[in-house]
């Protein structure tokens, strides 16, 4: 099985539930991803919510960020594209999940789920590029 | 994400009903925020809440801690198993009251 499929959605949390669904109808295509649907969904839409909070700092604005979703040879990848302010890599890291403190746990949810984490910067018309990568 | 509060004596039990994300966390706040800053023991069930992201655990991990400065407690009840498994990836259930 091989596919690939994107969407744009608005820069805004109240596009979290919509990209959710994206990802749960892209993810029902096989049940391969049955057992681990749930946990990519949140992966996904902890990264997509790190763009809302962080590239735009929750600022509005008219922006869509870009989030495909594809398989091939047993590996699942998402790239998600955005516009927002340029992420610096090294400092986007997880909190200390012992540190028992409200907020930072999007990004060590993201680590504990999925097998690798790349970012990429000039992304042809984007600004930043993230690459979340599971295997099967 | 929908609501419904009882209370009973000095215990207010809330039910949460659907999905939890950023997009509802203010929400969230407003609602349990002014029982326990009311002296209330706040009971969550959880029951009903299909999805919750890291920003719906910031409101379990604030309420908690808000709770036991007033010397109150926040308690989990009938958790719901995809939220279960979110706060123990968190690794929050020997933190949490759960019941």
């Amino acid at each position: 099985m091989t596919f690939s499929e994107s969407k744009e959605f608005q820069v805004h949390s109240s596009s979290l539930k919509e990209i959710r669904v994206f990802a749960r109808e892209v993810l029902s295509k096989d049940e391969i991803f049955k057992s681990t649907k749930d946990d990519v969904v949140l992966a996904l839409a902890e990264a997509a919510q790190n763009i809302v909070k962080h590239a735009y700092n929750g600022a509005a604005t008219s922006d869509n960020l870009k989030i495909e979703i594809s398989y091939n040879n047993n590996q699942l990848k998402i790239d998600l594209y955005d516009k927002g302010e340029p992420a610096i890599p090294t400092n986007i890291k997880p909190r200390d999940v012992d540190d028992i403190k409200p907020g930072g746990l999007g990004t060590f949810f993201i680590g504990q789920i999925m097998d690798e984490v790349l970012f990429k910067t000039a992304a042809t018309d984007w600004v930043n590029h993230l690459i979340l990568i599971k295997n099967y | 994400m929908s609501y419904k509060i009882t209370e009973d004596g000095n215990i207010a039990t809330v039910h949460l009903d659907g999905e939890i994300d950023m997009d509802v966390t203010e929400k969230a706040k407003e609602i349990i925020m002014p029982l326990i800053e009311g002296g209330k023991e706040v009971h969550l069930n959880l029951k009903e809440v299909q999805y919750m992201d890291s920003s719906g655990i910031s409101v379990l991990i604030e309420s908690h801690q808000k709770a036991a400065e007033l010397g109150s407690r926040v308690v989990l009840k009938e958790i719901s198993k995809s939220v279960l498994k979110v706060i123990m990836m968190a690794k929050l259930e020997q933190i949490l009251i759960i019941e």
